[in-house]
């Protein structure tokens, strides 16, 4: 005999009676929950920031049974239009593409933990849910400065992080760091952020003294980083959204100087469509208008920057660039 | 037959394995209804009598992938269930979801879970699933699931 234990949850009006609607990346979410500390949490984000008509639904259990599940790393699957999987601590979350509806049960540790909502259930629901209601996650960084917003993007490990928190010291206002979440407004592109600090790896001490100060944390993907509060880092400001005007596409180079070299059209849609991820056949919709979204991006300004230099140096020369190309196309 | 391929799947575009291919297929006859099969490793195929008739279509899929990235053995499981889905949670060993109406149920299955307990207990509850699903209440009967009521 095998003595099992099992927990079960039943999602429906009796067992989740609190609604409230907030709104993430420009998206609506209506959200149910039997737990009044999750309403406390998402009514920071109950002001709309874009009109939106694309919406999901949220249903959230909260059960202190779950600060005993085992712990473990955050682990994700999926098949078609059907995701799901463990994201510590003690919570478990799915989510249904098609009908538009995340569901999950959370340790009252996770619902109560600031950072777990604005570093994991926020980012990674827009990341897989995005696409199906309007807003594609495309990984890129997006600051902003005296109302131009630019984007940089690149390679893994080109220093995208780095360059971004030195833009921050420069005045940039920071949208977003890893990840961008784009979607159109009357044929316009937004670049949406969701509050998520600057992931920098221990390597960047050379160039910021002051992370020293800092301890660096393990996240999702096994890497050592540590967490950066760019209002904090660089007295900058953070926004929720830009209207990115210029894309540049970060290179190393082991020669001095920053070269900016205006990039086709061509080569950021291939970049953009080549790096997203793979979506299924059953979400046809979601395919076709990440295609659209990336060719409404590749279209913007585009230069490839070759910088031989420090992160300082590098987003020095990128402000000096926009200030004597102010009207320029690539 | 090929040997089984049961290698680590690495693609970065393809993090949530959605395209991990199961090329392997039969179809069975289960509780007067068609039930079809497809997974990557032969084990996975349930010793079910099997159904000749090719061209009828399934009154239910299974999709049951073998993950060599999914460690450890069966937990006690989580269930959550809506009016239109189950999800069961076992751990990352074995994690499985049924849309009641779309009537397909996949599963990710570690390598840890060996053909017995793969006989024992998974298609015992796999096919507890399936039963309900093709009888109209997918619901009721895993909001009080023990492991003895799973063994029909």
């Amino acid at each position: 005999m095998i003595n099992i234990v099992s927990l079960s949850f039943t999602f429906n009006s009796q067992t989740l009676p609190l609604r409230t609607d907030f709104y993430v990346a420009g998206v609506q979410c209506h959200l149910s929950t039997n737990s009044a500390e999750i309403l406390q949490s998402v009514s920071r984000w109950q002001t709309p920031n874009v009109d939106n008509s694309s919406s999901f639904e949220m249903e959230i259990i909260v059960d202190c049974r779950l600060e005993a599940a085992v712990e473990r790393p955050a682990y994700f699957r999926g098949n078609g239009h059907l995701v799901f999987g463990f994201l510590p601590p003690g919570s478990f979350i799915s989510y249904d593409l098609l009908r538009k509806y995340v569901r999950a049960v959370l340790s009252t540790k996770a619902a109560r933990d600031d950072s777990f909502w604005r570093s994991l259930l926020i980012p990674i629901t827009i990341g897989i849910l995005g696409t199906i209601v309007g807003v594609v996650p495309l990984h890129c960084a997006c600051l902003e400065k005296n109302g131009n917003g630019l984007l940089i993007s690149g390679d893994s490990g080109v220093g995208k992080s780095t360059l971004t928190a030195a833009l921050t010291q420069r005045g940039f206002a920071l949208i977003s760091d890893d990840w961008t979440y784009f979607s159109k407004k009357q044929s316009a592109l937004v670049a949406h952020g969701l509050f998520s600090p600057i992931k920098l790896l221990p390597d960047a001490v050379q160039f910021f003294r002051e992370l020293g100060e800092l301890t660096p944390a393990i996240f999702l993907n096994g890497e050592l980083a540590y967490e950066v509060d760019p209002a904090r880092f660089a007295g900058s400001t953070t926004k929720n959204t830009s209207r990115p005007s210029r894309i540049f596409f970060l290179e190393r180079t082991s020669h001095p100087g920053c070269h900016f070299v205006p990039c086709p059209s061509a080569s950021i849609r291939d970049f953009f469509e080549k790096s997203a991820e793979r979506l299924p056949d059953e979400l046809i919709d979601a395919k076709a208008l990440r295609t659209s979204l990336i060719g409404t991006l590749s279209a913007l300004p585009s230069w490839v920057l070759r910088t031989g230099e420090s992160p300082q140096r590098t987003s020095e020369a990128i402000d000096h660039f926009i200030l004597e190309n102010k009207y320029a196309t690539a | 037959m090929q040997p089984l391929e049961l290698s680590h799947y690495s693609d970065p575009l393809d993090l949530l394995r959605r395209f991990i291919k199961t090329p392997m297929k039969a179809t069975y006859r289960f509780d007067g209804a068609r039930l079809g099969v497809e997974t990557n490793d032969c084990v996975l195929l349930p010793e079910l009598p099997l159904d000749a008739d090719i061209t009828a279509p399934c009154a239910l899929e299974w999709k049951l992938i073998r993950d060599a990235d999914s460690p450890g053995l069966l937990e006690p499981p989580m269930f959550l269930t809506s009016a239109t889905l189950t999800v069961v949670a076992m751990g990352t060993a074995c994690l499985l979801a049924l849309d009641h109406e779309t009537r397909k149920l996949f599963a990710f299955i570690g390598t840890d879970i060996d053909a017995l307990a793969f006989r024992e207990y998974l298609v015992p509850f796999l096919c507890r699933m399936t039963k309900d699903a093709l009888s109209g209440d997918p619901i009721g009967y895993f909001v009080s699931w023990n492991y003895d009521s799973a063994h029909v």
